[in-house]
């Protein structure tokens, strides 16, 4: 598999996911787009790690639950890269509340990062991916389909999220665009140290039938995956990442 | 307006609190604002002064007061305003 002289915009890459991701299609060859909106400075050794495994790297932060900012961002690729060959939708925020608890300013917020992003993004993406075979993955997680407490409105964000992932695939295919999402168990990441302090995740390891918690590396593996001709006839499916969590009741329910 | 009486007012706006409560001692929880109303009042502070605030800084702010001076030093050092 080889991104060699391909351009890979990944959202929210300066640190957890979206970074591995990043590096992981770097590794392969493609010259990496790094965008952040609130960590610089783990954008930007994302960036120096990136070229260092000999390929470019340009740093780019915007706010993408930011309709102008996406424009912006998109209007400096358009202007510096004329193109563009693979998009990683990535970047996810949210509000850890119950359902009745969540007032329009939380549900927009995390609607408007985790799921108008791709639509808006997808827009500008396409006339860049204009006869150039681009692929597009979206990051989804086990949310979407499972309950979590107070993953309320992150799950119903990505629950669309997978939804929009499979009206593009249909609308985009006839553009020669591959679009399908990844959904991963809980990672060990940034984020999820927040989400333990807040009591999201007790401890995933015990609920993991392959033994061990999910990494941002074998969230990113399966991206690479997706962004090859091999993965060419998978088209708007969401690809679970999760150790067997999901089928693995048994290990739910305490064994 | 000096920095100090924009920064209150963006935040008012934010947390629906009556600006007069909003002094340099007063704490992001006694103005009602959690973790989501910060870091809308960091993005609309950053784009009203045009600056970057990042939240390996932000994370310092222990009140109001922390913020606006943070805000102050960077505007004095010749950001664009």
């Amino acid at each position: 598999m080889s991104l060699e002289g391909k351009l890979a915009l990944v959202t929210g890459s300066g640190r957890g996911i979206g970074r591995a991701i990043a590096l992981k299609l770097a590794s392969q060859g493609a010259d990496i787009i790094v965008n952040f909106f609130r960590h610089r400075e783990n954008a930007e050794q994302t960036a120096k790690d990136i070229e260092a495994l000999g390929v470019k790297a340009e740093v780019i932060r915007a706010n993408v639950g930011d309709p102008a900012k996406i424009d912006e961002m998109f209007d400096m690729i358009g202007n510096k890269f004329g193109h563009l060959d693979i998009f990683i939708s990535n970047a996810a925020s949210g509000v850890g509340r119950p359902a009745v608890d969540i007032d329009v300013k939380a549900w927009e917020w995390t609607m408007d990062i985790n799921t108008r992003a791709l639509l808006l993004c997808a827009q500008r993406v396409v006339k860049l991916m204009e006869g150039r075979g681009g692929k597009i993955v979206s990051i989804s997680s086990l949310g979407s389909r499972f309950v979590l407490p107070n993953y309320t409105v992150v799950g119903v964000s990505k629950a669309a999220l997978e939804a929009l992932t499979r009206y593009l695939a249909i609308e985009l295919a006839p553009l020669d665009i591959c679009v399908n999402a990844v959904a991963a168990s809980a990672v060990e990441t940034e984020a999820l140290k927040f989400y333990f302090k807040e009591g999201l995740v007790k401890d995933s390891r015990q609920v993991t039938p392959a033994g061990r918690m999910v990494l941002p590396e074998d969230v990113a593996n399966v991206v690479a995956f997706l962004c090859s001709e091999e993965a060419f006839m998978i088209r708007g499916q969401t690809i679970i990442v999760d150790g067997g969590t999901s089928v693995g009741l048994f290990a739910l329910a305490g064994k | 307006m000096t920095v100090e009486e924009q920064i209150r007012d963006i935040i008012a706006k934010i947390t629906r609190v009556d600006k007069s409560i909003i002094t340099r001692e007063s704490t992001f929880k006694e103005i009602k604002a959690d973790s989501l109303d910060i870091v809308q009042a960091l993005v609309a502070v950053e784009e009203t002064f045009g600056i970057e605030i990042p939240d390996e800084e932000a994370q310092k702010f222990q009140n109001f007061g922390d913020f606006v001076s943070y805000v102050e030093n960077r505007v004095a050092q010749g950001e664009k305003v």
